[in-house]
């Protein structure tokens, strides 16, 4: 079954959709598409029927999302903990995965029409090879897509993300790049595998579970999150449009946390850096308390100098990305 | 076209809002008949549940009779230190972290102490006290003043447990993520004097250095109080795994908010990825 479902809503849908519109929309939804299986169970079908459901009601949601001017939307396909399934199970989720992707890359013309770029995030070396060769060439065709994003999370947990993006860091020090004091959040942030993304403005769990499962932990901060109790594959518009709502009698409170955090960011950022300065006009001073003119000076001289290391580590390491991906484009695919 | 929808919205919100405050309302004049009744009455005016915000702790609704709202001094103490020990004992998992997440302004003293204090007495080892603003780990003086307080008023004895203020990470404002941001910090550090390499980092290296050498164990339960549906910036690396039980106000909460909380808490199974 295919990734894009065309059609466009009925007119009770298209009345609420433009209702909601009318009020702030979310540019970046979150999914936890839980409840496949416990779905199969109700319905006395196998697991894998269950799967596969799951998967055609994401079709669906993303065309829902596209009607509702939704441009980003990120889902938590399969998460590092579920590698401890039986061997059957998790055996046929790659299997569907490489379906799945098979059918992406057919419908490649389709795509590059409605312009939807797909992103696949987590450790992908922990998939089967040619697994992961499908995947690079999906990501690959479609990077220079730009009208909407679909972010894949596979073989992904947060906290690996973030152990990852302090190992980048990490490997910029090793390399030269940047200092350890350039570390900060918003550095952080830019070595996450979601660092083209913006923060999710809405995370939504389905099946009823109130916990995250390792999922966007350090990008959902701030984000709305919306439990609801229906099964992913029994998910429908009414239950979106809810969620959306939810998000809208939120936005307020929310965005005035998001300011405030933001703030103490950049003081952070501004007392870290008068630290360094601090320090360097120290040892390098001539003894002199140095006056506040030339404080000031050294002060943005120092970040505007941080800022361009921090750029040129961050070019290096969207090349380390991007190469990764090509190489194994470039692999003869297995048989 | 736009205007009309524009109304249309702003008469949704409307609608909402209504509906949340009759709830609110219904709540409490129904919380002292049957349950049975408390679902009738939902179902008869089409509330959809999601709208009230998270689920609904009303699903397992306990009545105790002898529930006290509020605590009182006097010889029921006995009866009510071995009632909330009982009624932890009880449960079929207790949590044994707790945070508090205040996301509403104006926190209270009085009702976190008493939070506190009804969470150390029916068995729960830690408690985590959150807010946005960062209140009240700026005044956690006054807050541990309330928690001795209400401790002697309830007549736990305080000996048996002891209230450590942990600061998350450094003297200065910060939150969950500005404590990983010093872990990787002091890990890029120790690679920048070369005592170790990038490829020796690890998710349970990460780990030991956000625990701080305290063998505290990530919150099995956060009880959220307010309005506002996120986490708010609450420690992000150690939630992985937490449940968020949703209260309306942390203001005049009761013991009995708490142990509805706690039983819904004690039958969510975790499948941690199987």
């Amino acid at each position: 079954m295919s990734w894009i479902k065309e059609g466009d809503l009925n007119l009770l849908e298209k009345i609420s959709a433009n209702v909601l519109k009318a009020g702030p929309m979310p540019k970046h939804v979150a999914f936890i598409m839980d409840g496949n299986r416990r779905f199969a169970r109700k319905k006395n079908m196998e697991r894998q029927e269950g799967h596969m459901q799951g998967f055609n009601k994401l079709a669906e949601t993303l065309r829902w999302c596209k009607h509702l001017n939704i441009p980003e939307v990120t889902v938590y396909a399969f998460s590092i903990e579920n590698f401890k399934r039986t061997k059957e199970e998790v055996d046929g989720l790659m299997e569907l995965a490489k379906q799945k992707f098979e059918r992406l890359l057919e419908e490649r013309d389709n795509l590059e029409k409605h312009g939807v770029c797909i992103r696949v995030l987590g450790d992908l070396n922990m998939l089967p090879l040619d697994l992961q060769e499908l995947i690079a060439k999906a990501v690959v065709t479609t990077r220079a897509h730009n009208k909407c994003f679909l972010n894949v999370c596979f073989a992904y947990t947060s906290r690996y993300e973030i152990t990852n993006a302090v190992r980048e860091m990490a490997w910029g020090v090793e390399q030269g790049l940047i200092k350890a004091s350039d570390v900060s959040e918003s550095l952080l942030s830019e070595c996450l595998y979601s660092n083209n993304s913006p923060n999710p403005d809405l995370l939504i769990r389905t099946s009823g579970e109130v916990r995250l499962s390792d999922f966007l932990l350090w990008q959902t901060s701030h984000s709305c999150l919306v439990f609801q109790s229906v099964l992913w594959p029994e998910y429908s518009f009414w239950n979106l449009c809810e969620a959306i709502l939810q998000y809208q009698l939120n936005h307020k409170s929310i965005q005035k946390a998001r300011e405030l955090h933001r703030e103490h960011q950049a003081l952070q950022q501004l007392e870290a850096d008068r630290a360094c300065v601090a320090e360097h006009l120290q040892h390098h001073g001539n003894g002199k308390p140095a006056d506040a003119q030339r404080r000031q000076e050294a002060l943005l001289h120092y970040t505007a100098c941080r800022e361009d290391r921090v750029q040129d580590f961050l070019e290096a390491l969207k090349h380390k990305r991007n190469s990764f991906f090509s190489d194994l484009c470039s692999k003869p695919v297995l048989a | 076209m736009a205007l009309l929808y524009g109304l249309l919205w702003r008469l949704l919100l409307l609608l909402v809002h209504v509906n949340t405050a009759l709830v609110s309302w219904l709540r409490v004049r129904l919380r002292s008949w049957k349950g049975r009744l408390w679902e009738r009455a939902v179902a008869a005016l089409l509330l959809p549940v999601a709208l009230a915000g998270f689920p609904d702790q009303h699903k397992k609704l306990n009545h105790n009779p002898d529930a006290t709202a509020n605590p009182v001094t006097g010889n029921r103490g006995d009866g009510r230190r071995a009632r909330w020990l009982s009624d932890g004992k009880a449960l079929e998992k207790l949590p044994v972290h707790v945070g508090l997440l205040v996301a509403e302004e104006e926190p209270s003293y009085s009702d976190i102490a008493n939070l506190v204090v009804w969470c150390m007495a029916v068995g729960i080892s830690y408690v985590s006290v959150y807010d946005n603003h960062g209140i009240f780990r700026k005044n956690n003086s006054r807050l541990l003043e309330e928690i001795l307080r209400q401790q002697n008023l309830l007549g736990v004895d305080g000996s048996k447990y002891s209230i450590e203020f942990l600061s998350n990470g450094s003297d200065k404002h910060n939150d969950g993520k500005q404590s990983i941001v010093q872990a990787a910090q002091q890990i890029c550090r120790s690679v920048e004097n070369k005592e170790r390499s990038s490829k020796d980092i690890s998710v349970s290296m990460l780990d030991v250095l956000l625990r701080e050498s305290k063998n505290i164990p990530d919150p099995d339960l956060v009880l959220k109080f307010g309005p506002v549906n996120s986490t708010l910036g609450f420690l992000p690396w150690h939630i992985r795994l937490t449940e968020f039980i949703s209260l309306p106000s942390h203001r005049d909460v009761s013991y009995d908010n708490v142990l509805d909380a706690l039983q819904r808490y004690a039958s969510c199974q975790q499948r941690l990825g199987q």
